[in-house]
């Protein structure tokens, strides 16, 4: 009997040892992705590394002719959020696939799951790091897996371009590598506050978030903000994200006589919130969303009660490009832009920035194309790209977002843009 | 005098236990005076706001309480999986309302006139039957696949099982659906957000359509149950098998059938709650059934797990709880969890088997 | 020949509901693109938008083999008539109901039907795969062809092998009535020996130590995840699995342990900058004093009563540290960043030399669980475990020792915590969900109640085998999920049970009498 148990022991050990050796070489049949370990050995083979990479204080990436371009993705693509990962992940695979890539190399996307926490966030690092082929990063998508892949991206220089992490702090740090193309709290907070007070003439104000980093945070800064402008905020509430049923705390914000609320977090709960608006009594109180509740979902899904909504989005209203990415996106994936996520659009710009970074970068030598790390982490900061969502030219501590928010309101069903 | 207090056999524990409860109760009675007496922050139109929607809540949270109680009640084992139960339940009632809605009535000559709003009420009730057989088979499946081979089983054997089944469940639903949020499509008559107008104090309040009609059918199906389980012969040989399997064999009852249909009736009534859920909140996903699950279980245990009227009651104060918890302590409505479950601890250390529990014989435990 | 045709349709009617699944959840192109990978065959043809056909062929006669071994019952040796039957009913069963999902789907989608709104898998390139790019009656005949001759293959084979093994048998008994003898005794004197003892736990201390330096940053990051959770698992153990109380808020200990450590060595946001060690020893003091809070008023409570109130209390704590009421203390819901690393040698500590730590650790903690399980304590608990009214009858003080295990536990919890904490060097809310207790509670009884070398095998294989599956993207969940399922029915005892983990009275599951073989008398 103890001799199975240690049989056992035994084949799971070696099962686990062996997933965790590198892949073995004389099985150069398995899998495409994983030969991709192959070309680090044999980079000293390739007569010499040019000048460039030798110079450059990361090296270089070496990838053989076949092989394709990888741009990784930490996002969580299964579980509660998987939504927005999955929004994501598609967005910038379809930048991946309309472009036509470089010089017969073509690009791909990895996408890992974190599931949102921010320990499978560091988890997926540092298994993008292992992979020499992966040259930049999208994402990741929440501020806390964001957070804790950074400084694993920092020492492998691996530049990074989230659409989603909006934590003001995360810029803050002195961060070489970490660029986002979302808005931060501080700056959306402060453009909401200023419409709410200047331009809407509101007073009395009640301000509420999901209790998550990204819902609080904006909440904060429009507090602050609507007070220092002076308004008065007259209930400040925080609801649990998930749930089904908001009447009990939207009915204690009524009670308080509101004009207008602020709501800080995403769509499912501005929805539902929306939905028993006039259960809770809120019927002639205005609804104040953020960039998070802009989007396909929130009309479909609210209809009449969803009336009179006001969000903000980094995408400009309809231009060619964004309807050409519209019918091109629902087409390949079955659902519509912005349905998943609000992300949609600045997905597909963060492929397209990073690519053009990397376009900048690289270049052929003999089989190999080589990209140039610590280069390609400069040039994604000095990325000048014009996407769907306006320019994206990054400022010294990587916030890229450089052409501001555009508010929206419903008006029949539709987003249209706020006069 | 010692001696005396030492023959009372009060220990450090307990007299701990006792000052803590006082403490507590001084403090509730003190906020409570405060925020509905002395600061009148809320108007009588909110507390009935408050009131309304913890009913509805409360009404659904039973039904899936329920499905633990009878579960605990037989086999003595936590259904982990029974949340995920809901949640496929309302999978399938959204697909049945989407079909309704998407044909046309025949013979109006209207074409944009679907079934569903033709006829409201037979759709509303195929979906319910629907959506709680599609719950109930999957039940009756689980009960079958991943917990039959374990019985004998240590006790502890089972729920990770039920963690499996939980973890497969919820990713074979994003996987079959998607991830998307989805939608119910209610018919016209009893859209989300519409509802009767009833005059408090100066202002009125709304009743909903959707959440009168879930109360009322939560009621309905807890009755049915109620009915079942003191009535019928299988209701008899339920009661007999969770009092005792062995004797219960003896008299000739098929445990293994009684067992599949005790998952089945649970399974049913999660299933209901679950398009429930659907028609009164509208959104969902294949995350749905986990918080509803969690907050059931809690509800079970509240009232006293294997107790089937107690398994209502907790249902019922849980819901209200979440609801006017925060606004009676005056705390914010983010700690409503941290309400609900203090409550439940404050329950058990002083009611260890729950409220309506009766006192657990020790090897049930 | 009855039995026979109702077992072939039984498998089939099994083999056909799976099949659907797999369809329905798009895992037949994966599997199909897997089986190419496998054979080195091109993954796209030199027309792009099609995958080649081959593939999935295989991929369907795999699960036509499937149908055909799954039609005979384990350990039956039926005529081979029946075998033909069995394999043929089988067969035709499957391919007739995959064959008509697949024409009615195949039919709509020629129609131009678009079912992704619902169905996200359908889309059209995955269908046209499963139409072999051909007419939907081709594709469904070609389905019940494969169904039915690999169905039969499946099921004759199955039968040539049993009688292979059985003869093997035969052959083996002989053989080992001369052999065996000599051979176990050579083998056991061997491990017996003091010398080859030595010499192994040797070779395994210079391979650990060597490990974590060969197997990069990755692998390095997964096994101290695996190393953290082995210590909450041991930490658990003692009271899961030693004293028999079922905590589900274990998490709640963790976090605690994480969070005092993050606080008092991050910058923000209060800057106490606390000496790390110190650090450490007052984090496990905190959970300490927490497990101390909870355990008071609530060890009097039994069973699942205990574990629904300390699910309670791990949310409660969750749900205070991203509150706005306790924002100022502990930063909310975005957590805490820059928490301190300790330094070594005049640098930072680098994930080798936390593996390192985590690796003694982990040893330390094997060594303190040992002998307390063997202890005075430890024989107490056990007895606990196995009939609480018998232990405290004989005298054992029943309510000391469990808080005295709750205690311990959380002890382990807090030091796993600032490790935790300290390696990741971020801490946040979402870290401390309901299912790291869960987690932790599947290590504790997947490898074995109160099994030492069970809790390692089984975070091995909660916090491993996921990142191991990763390969399996967006499935690997739903294969875990189903794992854990299977892992349990086939060893419901665990991978590695203790010696004293007997089938107790109070330990039964599903029988209120304390009888185990139920299902004999019913």
């Amino acid at each position: 009997m103890k001799f199975k148990n240690f049989l056992i022991l035994m084949i799971v050990l070696l099962v686990s040892l062996s997933a965790c050796a590198p892949e073995p070489i004389e099985e150069p049949a398995t899998a495409e992705e994983e030969q991709t370990d192959e070309p680090v050995e044999s980079v000293e083979e390739v007569d010499g590394l040019p000048q460039a990479c030798l110079d450059d204080a990361f090296g270089c990436a070496v990838i053989p002719q076949g092989e394709t371009i990888k741009i990784g993705m930490g996002a969580p693509l299964l579980g509660d959020y998987s939504m927005f990962g999955t929004d994501i992940s598609q967005g910038v695979s379809l930048a991946l696939q309309v472009d036509d890539g470089f010089e017969g190399w073509t690009y791909e996307l990895v996408a890992e799951d974190t599931g949102g926490a921010p320990e499978a966030g560091a988890a997926v690092a540092n298994k993008m790091v292992t992979d020499p082929t992966v040259v930049a990063i999208a994402g990741h998508i929440f501020s806390g897996s964001t957070e804790a892949a950074m400084p694993i991206y920092e020492k492998a220089g691996l530049p990074m371009m989230s659409p989603s992490a909006t934590e003001p702090g995360l810029t803050q740090q002195g961060s070489k590598v970490f660029n986002r193309l979302a808005f931060t709290d501080a700056d959306q907070g402060m453009f909401a506050a200023n419409l709410l007070f200047s331009q809407l003439g509101f007073s009395k104000i009640a301000v509420m978030h999901d209790g998550g980093s990204y819902g609080q945070g904006l909440a904060d800064v429009v507090q602050a903000e609507f007070e220092a402008l002076g308004g008065e905020v007259v209930a400040y509430e925080a609801i649990t994200p998930g749930e089904a049923d908001y009447v009990a705390p939207l009915s204690a914000v009524a009670s308080t006589g509101p004009e207008a609320v602020y709501f800080g977090g995403y769509a499912a709960e501005a929805i539902v919130m929306m939905n028993q608006w006039s259960q809770a009594g809120l019927d002639d109180v205005l609804f104040f969303g953020c960039d998070g509740t802009y989007g396909v979902e929130f009309t479909d899904k609210t209809g009449a009660n969803g009336e009179g909504a006001i969000a903000v989005s980094l995408v400009p209203p309809d231009s060619e490009e964004k309807s050409a990415f519209d019918q091109q996106y629902g087409e390949q994936f079955g659902v519509e832009a912005g349905e998943l996520s609000a992300f949609s659009w600045s997905a597909f710009d963060t492929g397209g920035v990073l690519i053009a970074a990397i376009e900048k970068v690289a270049f052929v030598e003999g089989n190999n194309l080589f990209v140039p790390r610590g280069a390609l982490v400069e040039a994604v900061r000095n990325s000048n790209y014009v996407g769907l969502t306006g320019l994206v030219k990054c400022d010294e501590v990587g916030e890229c977002n450089a052409s501001g928010p555009t508010f929206y309101q419903v008006v029949d069903r539709v987003w249209l843009p706020l006069e | 005098m010692i001696k005396k207090f030492q023959n009372l056999n009060i220990t450090w524990g307990t007299a701990l236990r006792y000052i803590a409860g006082l403490i507590v109760a001084v403090y509730l009675l003190w906020r409570i005076l405060q925020t509905t007496s002395i600061q009148g922050s809320y108007g009588p139109d909110t507390w009935m706001r408050f009131l309304i929607t913890g009913l509805v809540i409360g009404g659904i949270y039973s039904l899936i309480a329920i499905g633990y109680t009878l579960v605990y009640g037989i086999l003595f084992m936590i259904n982990f999986a029974h949340g995920e139960v809901m949640m496929l339940g309302t999978f399938a009632g959204y697909f049945v309302l989407e079909a309704f809605a998407a044909i046309s009535a025949p013979g109006s000559g209207d074409q944009s006139l679907s079934l569903l709003n033709a006829y409201p009420f037979p759709a509303l009730v195929i979906t319910f039957f629907v959506g709680a057989s599609v719950s109930a088979l999957i039940g009756y499946l689980l009960e079958k696949i991943a917990y039959r081979p374990l019985r004998g089983a240590q006790r502890l054997i089972p729920l990770i099982s039920a963690i499996g089944a939980s973890i497969f469940l919820q990713n074979a639903a994003q996987l079959l659906f998607g991830p998307q949020r989805r939608q119910y499509t209610n018919p016209d008559l009893l859209w989300r957000g519409t509802g009767w107008m009833i005059p408090v104090g100066e202002k009125s309040v709304m009743l909903t359509y959707t959440g009168t009609f879930s109360f009322i059918l939560s009621i309905l199906l807890m009755a049915g149950l109620l009915i079942l389980v003191k009535k019928t012969r299988l209701g008899k040989s339920m009661r007999a098998v969770a009092e005792n399997k062995q004797a219960a064999a003896l008299m000739g009852i098929d445990v293994d059938a009684v067992i599949s249909k005790t998952f089945i009736i649970s399974g049913f009534l999660a299933g209901a709650a679950g398009v429930m859920w659907g028609i009164h909140n509208g959104l969902f996903n294949h995350y749905v059934g986990f918080i509803p699950g969690i907050k059931a279980f809690t509800a079970a245990v509240l009232g006293g797990v294997g107790n089937i009227p107690g398994a209502m009651v907790g249902g019922m104060l849980l819901g209200l709880l979440e609801s006017l918890g925060p606004a009676i302590l005056g705390i914010d409505f983010q700690l409503k969890d941290v309400i609900a479950f203090t409550i439940l601890i404050l329950v058990l250390i002083f009611r260890p088997s729950g409220l309506l529990g009766e006192t657990l014989k020790e090897d049930k435990v | 020949m009855i039995t026979a045709i109702k077992d072939g349709l039984r498998a089939g009617l099994i083999t056909a509901i799976i099949f659907t699944f797999l369809i329905l959840i798009g895992f037949t192109s994966v599997a199909a693109n897997i089986i190419g990978d496998i054979l080195g065959n091109p993954q796209v043809l030199n027309n792009e938008t099609r995958l080649p056909v081959g593939n999935l062929l295989i991929f369907i006669a795999l699960v036509g083999l499937f149908t055909g071994l799954v039609t005979l019952k384990k350990g039956s040796n039926p005529p081979w008539t029946d075998v033909l039957f069995r394999g043929l009913t089988g067969g035709i069963l499957a391919g007739l109901i995959v064959g008509t999902v697949i024409y009615i789907v195949g039919s709509f989608h020629m129609e131009g039907v678009d079912f992704r709104a619902y169905l996200p898998n359908l889309g059209a390139s995955q269908l046209g795969y499963l139409l072999f790019y051909s007419t939907p009656i081709a594709a469904s005949k070609t389905y019940l062809l494969y169904f039915t001759v690999f169905s039969l293959v499946g099921a004759l084979a199955r039968k040539t092998l049993t009688m292979l093994t059985g003869l093997r048998n035969k052959l083996k008994s002989i053989k080992s009535q001369i052999i065996d003898w000599s051979d176990k005794k050579n083998f056991h004197s061997l491990v017996g020996n003091q010398l080859f003892q030595a010499g192994l736990i040797i070779l395994v201390g210079i391979g650990l130590y060597f490990l974590p330096l060969v197997w990069g940053s990755y692998w390095n990051y997964i096994m101290g995840t695996v190393a953290i959770y082995i210590l909450l698992g041991l930490g658990l153990n003692i009271i899961v699995g030693f004293s028999g109380q079922l905590v589900l808020g274990y998490v709640a200990f963790f976090a605690t342990g994480a969070y005092t450590f993050a606080l008092l060595t991050a910058p923000e946001p209060h800057a106490v900058g606390l000496n790390l060690w110190v650090a450490v020893g007052l984090s496990t003091l905190v959970s300490i004093l927490t497990g101390l809070l909870l355990g008071l008023p609530i060890l009097r409570l039994r069973g699942d009563y205990l574990a629904i109130v300390t699910l309670g209390f791990g949310e409660i704590v969750r749900i205070l540290i991203r509150s706005d009421l306790l924002t100022p203390l502990t930063n909310g819901p975005k957590g805490v960043t820059n928490v301190g690393q300790p330094i070594w040698r005049g640098h930072v500590f680098s994930d080798v030399n936390y593996m390192h730590l985590l690796m003694l650790l982990v040893l330390a903690g094997l060594f303190i669980a040992k002998r307390l399980k063997d202890s005075r304590t430890g024989r107490a608990w056990i007895a606990i475990r196995e009939d609480q009214t018998v232990a405290q009858a004989t005298g054992v003080d029943t309510y000391k020792y469990k808080i005295l295990a709750l205690l311990l536990g959380a002890a382990f919890a807090g030091l796993s915590g600032a490790l935790f904490a300290s390696r990741n060097q971020f801490t946040g809310p979402e870290d401390f969900a309901l299912m790291v207790s869960v987690n932790v509670l599947c290590i504790v009884i997947i490898g074995g109640m109160g099994s030492l070398p069970g809790i390692i095998l089984g975070a091995f294989v909660l916090k491993g085998l996921p990142e191991l599956l990763r390969e399996l993207a967006d499935y690997r969940l739903l294969a875990f999920g189903a794992l854990l399922v299977v892992m349990m029915i086939v060893r419901p005892e665990g991978l590695w049970p203790g010696q004293n983990s007997k089938k107790g009275k109070m330990a039964t599951f599903s029988n209120s009498l304390g009888e185990d073989n139920l299902e004999e008398k019913v």
